[in-house]
């Protein structure tokens, strides 16, 4: 081999024609979207994109550092917590706020991160779960927080314009995501990155080639945190009200469940686990109106004879169970694995 | 060659519970030297390297390297200092390509944090920059261990033998000036062997890299090794050049059997 | 008052230990801490519940049928979903449980709605009885005898059965147990079945002191797993004593310092610990050899 390996294709991320093509069409498509769709749909991608930063972040720590975190959904909290209260209280203007509380998540990350180095597997789990109850429970109690009433989401002003509907906060929350996600691909790509990975499968070789465990692992719950808390910042506004009950120990199991569902270790995978979720879990809680088929009819009919009507929205716990389940036990990378098989099949098609 | 002492081990001990695993170990290694620890399965070797870098904490002793104590440090301080390992069962990222593998060798030399990391989007940033720069220097490691087909591929898929030489790969790149080495023929064919044979040597002489070495293959301790010394139920027996050891009767007794050679050992 | 807060905090303290016992059994043999242990014990209570007030059965045919639901859901979830998971990690173990959770929460918020039951209970929560300066309820006192009795035959259980013994053995070297001619599979059936059966006493225990709810047992199981890993999550009399510990200072600290957080200061506690001893307060870390 005499010519000279080009090393900046090796890590970069449209290292072809065909992919600029698509990333180009994905922008215009992006662009598009909003002008064409109806508001729910508006609301949806939004939605969406807020889960696609969480997933990404969670998938950071679970999928490429290898530590499990049941407590995701207090980070979620503080991010959102933390720029209304920034906001309402001390006026300090959205991005600011926004960024503010992330780090304030992160900080809460690295320190749940100190005793997370000496945990494992049970250990680790109980601890982060811990954690995110004791999150859940100050801010309910907590009246600097609105209790159990929670809290009003100040107007959203950026660059002096106000934004009140999902089609402006459209064009707020696709780009951070876009950026969002797109820095973690680089920070997986270099040494912060390979770090992390190198942890994930044999901690003893990462420390003995001088990654400093301590640090790496505690990185990782920071970075990861920092994300949930961005993400957390976001959803407040979509929602435009925020109350505890909201960020309960379900919601880290959601969240768990996006990265499960998109692929471990991947942030293609967080994408399509992001979207993906967020769609059923919008769809399924306004299951009985499915007219398809008549389903929504039937599964009433169903429940008023043998459930109760009002348990039926249940049904999304359920089946976002059987999916975590189905998908851990059969295709344990997820959509992700999916999408590369069908890739090779592509491929080798018709062969 | 009565060069300067590079690293010592003065008087080492562990034990686990009841078990002392290494009692009183203590030898010196001279700079550019290839030493080798010699014993029967369960001797203490592999939990002397586990003291060496870190994993595990000693009871007594005092563990030298380029005349600063390293005691105790933990594994990725003693990494810096510039001592690298291979595993006994390997242990790499097997998740990993065989380039990136190598790529975390160079951990310690890069400089690219967080942020930088995350936000390179063109080829002249830092951090791309870094990339690079540290890549190219893989790339020579790689065509020194013959591992170009192997360079993008995963290294858990890789055959037993290949993968053996990516960890020691991945311990070059850390570029380190004392190399810990443990069994690192075991698995491989004799063809494989002599190619290794070959490498450590050029390790020793162009790389100007000091190895300590764990094998159990005799034939090759003997040939490459520059010093030895034997251990058993973690007691040091001897320690010497390859024909005294080689020749004490307590050695002969205790790791080949009595009635056997080295000859037929190896 | 101290002493009337110690003798609550041994009565919600036998529940804890009965959860994080539940838990440690099967961590012992599955190597995965059970996420859907509480739902597993909520379902068992409704099932109970359903026996006595739907069906109008006596207190003995229900509770007896209820238990005997528990072990086969127990058996029923280990054979069909976990037993499937093909490279088993700790991870994806521990996903597989949560989806469990998952699924049962909603069958079960499906079936009951959310609406709030009392699960009659042939011991009542009313009738009380001076302990010296303390007030005790019957219901109390039932809860503790029961548990120190149900741990006195899983004690006897594993020490003199055949089947204890063997599954005992399968904890420590399932390879070792399986060449030496147990059935190793079975063992974890029984395991899985023992578990969930004592989750569920657990949870008829509770139900008439709390309401009976989808929620049950969501804070119980979290603060029985935090007993299980106080003791260490791998001995069965470390768990026991975890839950007694858990719920006693969890009182005293609801009782001298604040109502309102006292929720919290069992995950405090928890953190702390783990801390200090990562496997906690009574079990060996564990190194793994390189
Ligand atoms: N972490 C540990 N806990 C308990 N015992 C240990 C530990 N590490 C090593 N030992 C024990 O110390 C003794 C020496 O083990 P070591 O691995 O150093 O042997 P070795 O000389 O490398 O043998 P081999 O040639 O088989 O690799 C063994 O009895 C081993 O069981
Ligand atoms: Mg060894």
């Amino acid at each position: 081999m005499d010519m000279k390996r080009d090393y900046y294709e090796d890590i970069q991320l449209l290292d072809s024609k065909v992919l600029w093509f698509w990333f180009i069409m994905l922008i215009a498509a992006l662009g598009v979207f909003p002008f064409l769709s109806p508001n729910y749909y508006i609301y949806m991608a939004n939605y969406m994109a807020i889960n696609v930063i969480v997933t990404v972040g969670l998938n950071i720590l679970v999928g490429y550092t290898g530590q499990i975190s049941l407590g995701h959904a207090g980070f979620f909290a503080i991010g959102a917590y933390g720029t209304v209260l920034l906001m309402s209280y001390l006026h300090v203007p959205f991005f600011l706020a926004l960024v503010a509380a992330a780090f304030i998540a992160a900080f809460f990350g690295f320190v749940l991160g100190l005793p997370a180095l000496r945990l494992e597997g049970p250990y680790l789990a109980i601890a982060t779960l811990g954690f995110g109850m004791a999150i859940t429970q100050v801010i309910g109690r907590w009246q600097v927080f609105g209790g159990r009433m929670g809290m009003e989401a100040p107007p959203l002003t950026l660059f002096g314009v106000n934004l009140e509907t999902d089609f402006q906060r459209y064009f707020l929350i696709i780009p951070v995501t876009f950026f969002m996600t797109w820095a973690a691909r680089n920070l997986m790509k270099t040494r912060v990155g390979r770090a992390f990975i190198a942890i994930r499968d044999s901690d003893i070789a990462a420390e003995t080639m001088g990654v400093n465990l301590t640090l790496y692992k505690t990185l990782s719950f920071a970075v990861s945190a920092f994300y949930t808390g961005i993400a957390g910042g976001l959803f407040a506004f979509l929602l435009g009200f925020i109350n505890p009950s909201t960020f309960n120990f379900f919601l880290s199991i959601y969240f768990l469940a996006f990265v499960i569902v998109g692929g471990i270790g991947s942030i293609f995978g967080s994408i399509m686990g992001g979207v993906v979720m967020t769609f059923l879990l919008l769809e399924l809680d306004k299951i009985q109106e499915i007219s398809f088929l008549g389903i929504g009819q039937m599964l009433a009919a169903f429940s008023e004879r043998w459930m109760t009507l009002v348990g039926l929205p249940n049904i999304a716990s359920i089946i976002f169970g059987l999916i975590i389940i189905l998908l851990v036990v059969f295709e344990p990378l997820g959509l992700y694995g999916f999408w590369i098989r069908t890739k090779i099949y592509w491929k080798t098609w018709p062969f | 060659m009565a060069g300067d002492i590079l690293f010592s081990v003065d008087e080492l001990s562990i034990s686990f519970g009841g078990l002392v695993a290494v009692d009183r170990v203590s030898f010196n290694l001279e700079k550019g030297a290839i030493f080798s620890i010699i014993g029967p399965n369960g001797a203490g070797k592999t939990t002397i390297f586990n003291c060496i870098n870190g994993l595990y904490k000693p009871d007594s002793g005092v563990i030298t390297f380029k005349g600063e104590e390293i005691t105790g440090l933990a594994p990725h301080r003693i990494a810096r200092k510039g001592i690298a390992r291979t595993f006994q069962n390997i242990e790499l990222f097997a998740n990993m390509t065989t380039m990136e593998n190598l790529m975390l060798g160079r951990h310690i030399h890069m400089k690219t944090g967080i942020w930088t990391g995350a936000t390179f989007f063109r080829r002249g940033s830092r951090a791309a920059q870094d990339e690079i720069r540290h890549r190219e220097r893989v790339e020579r490691i790689i065509d020194l261990l013959d591992l170009q087909a192997a360079r993008n591929q995963f290294v858990g898929a890789l055959p037993y033998g290949t993968q053996k030489l990516v960890e020691l790969g991945r311990a070059l790149a850390l570029e380190p000036e004392l190399l810990l080495l443990d069994e690192p023929s075991a698995g491989m064919n004799s063809e494989e062997k002599q190619d290794l044979i070959f490498w450590i040597k050029d390790i020793q002489d162009e790389l100007g890299m000091s190895i300590l070495l764990i094998e159990h293959d005799m034939k090759m301790v003997m040939d490459i090794s520059d010093r030895i010394l034997a251990i058993n139920f973690g007691k040091p027996i001897v320690e010497g050049l390859p024909e005294e050891v080689q020749k004490h009767p307590e050695v002969l007794k205790a790791y080949l059997g009595e009635d056997e050679s080295f000859d037929s050992a190896a | 008052m101290f002493l009337q807060l110690i003798m609550s905090g041994l009565s919600f303290g036998s529940l804890y230990a009965l959860i994080a016992l539940a838990m440690v059994i099967i961590y012992k043999t599955s190597e995965v801490p059970n996420f859907g242990q509480g739902e597993m014990a909520m379902i068992s209570t409704f099932v109970a519940y359903t026996l006595l007030v739907t069906y109008q059965y006596s207190y003995a045919v229900s509770f007896v049928g209820a238990l005997l639901f528990a072990a086969v859901l127990g058996v029923f979830l280990e054979f069909v979903f976990l037993r499937r998971a093909k490279d088993p990690n700790v991870l994806s173990l521990i996903l597989i449980t949560l989806g469990f959770e998952m699924v049962l929460y909603g069958l079960a918020s499906w079936k009951w709605g959310a609406d709030q039951r009392d699960l009659p209970f042939p011991v009542s929560d009313f009738d009380t009885v001076s302990l010296g300066p303390a007030v005790v309820s019957y219901l109390n006192i039932a809860t503790l005898l029961i548990t120190l009795v149900l741990m006195f035959f899983l004690f006897l259980f594993f020490k003199y059965t055949k089947v204890g013994i063997a599954m005992k053995a399968t904890q420590q070297n399932a390879m070792a147990a399986r060449i030496n001619g147990i059935r190793t599979n079975r063992i974890l059936s029984i395991t899985w079945a023992m578990s969930s059966l004592i989750g569920a006493v657990a949870g008829i225990l509770l139900a008439p002191i709390a309401t009976l709810d989808p929620n049950l047992m969501l804070d119980p199981l979290l603060k029985g797993f935090s007993s299980a890993v106080l003791g260490g999550m791998t001995t069965l009399v470390g768990a026991a004593l975890g839950g007694y510990i858990l719920g006693i200072i969890e009182n005293l600290f609801g009782g001298y310092v604040s109502l309102e957080f006292k929720s919290i200061v069992a995950f405090g506690i928890i953190v702390l610990v783990l801390c200090f001893k990562p496997s906690g307060l009574f079990a060996r870390h564990y190194v793994r050899k390189v």
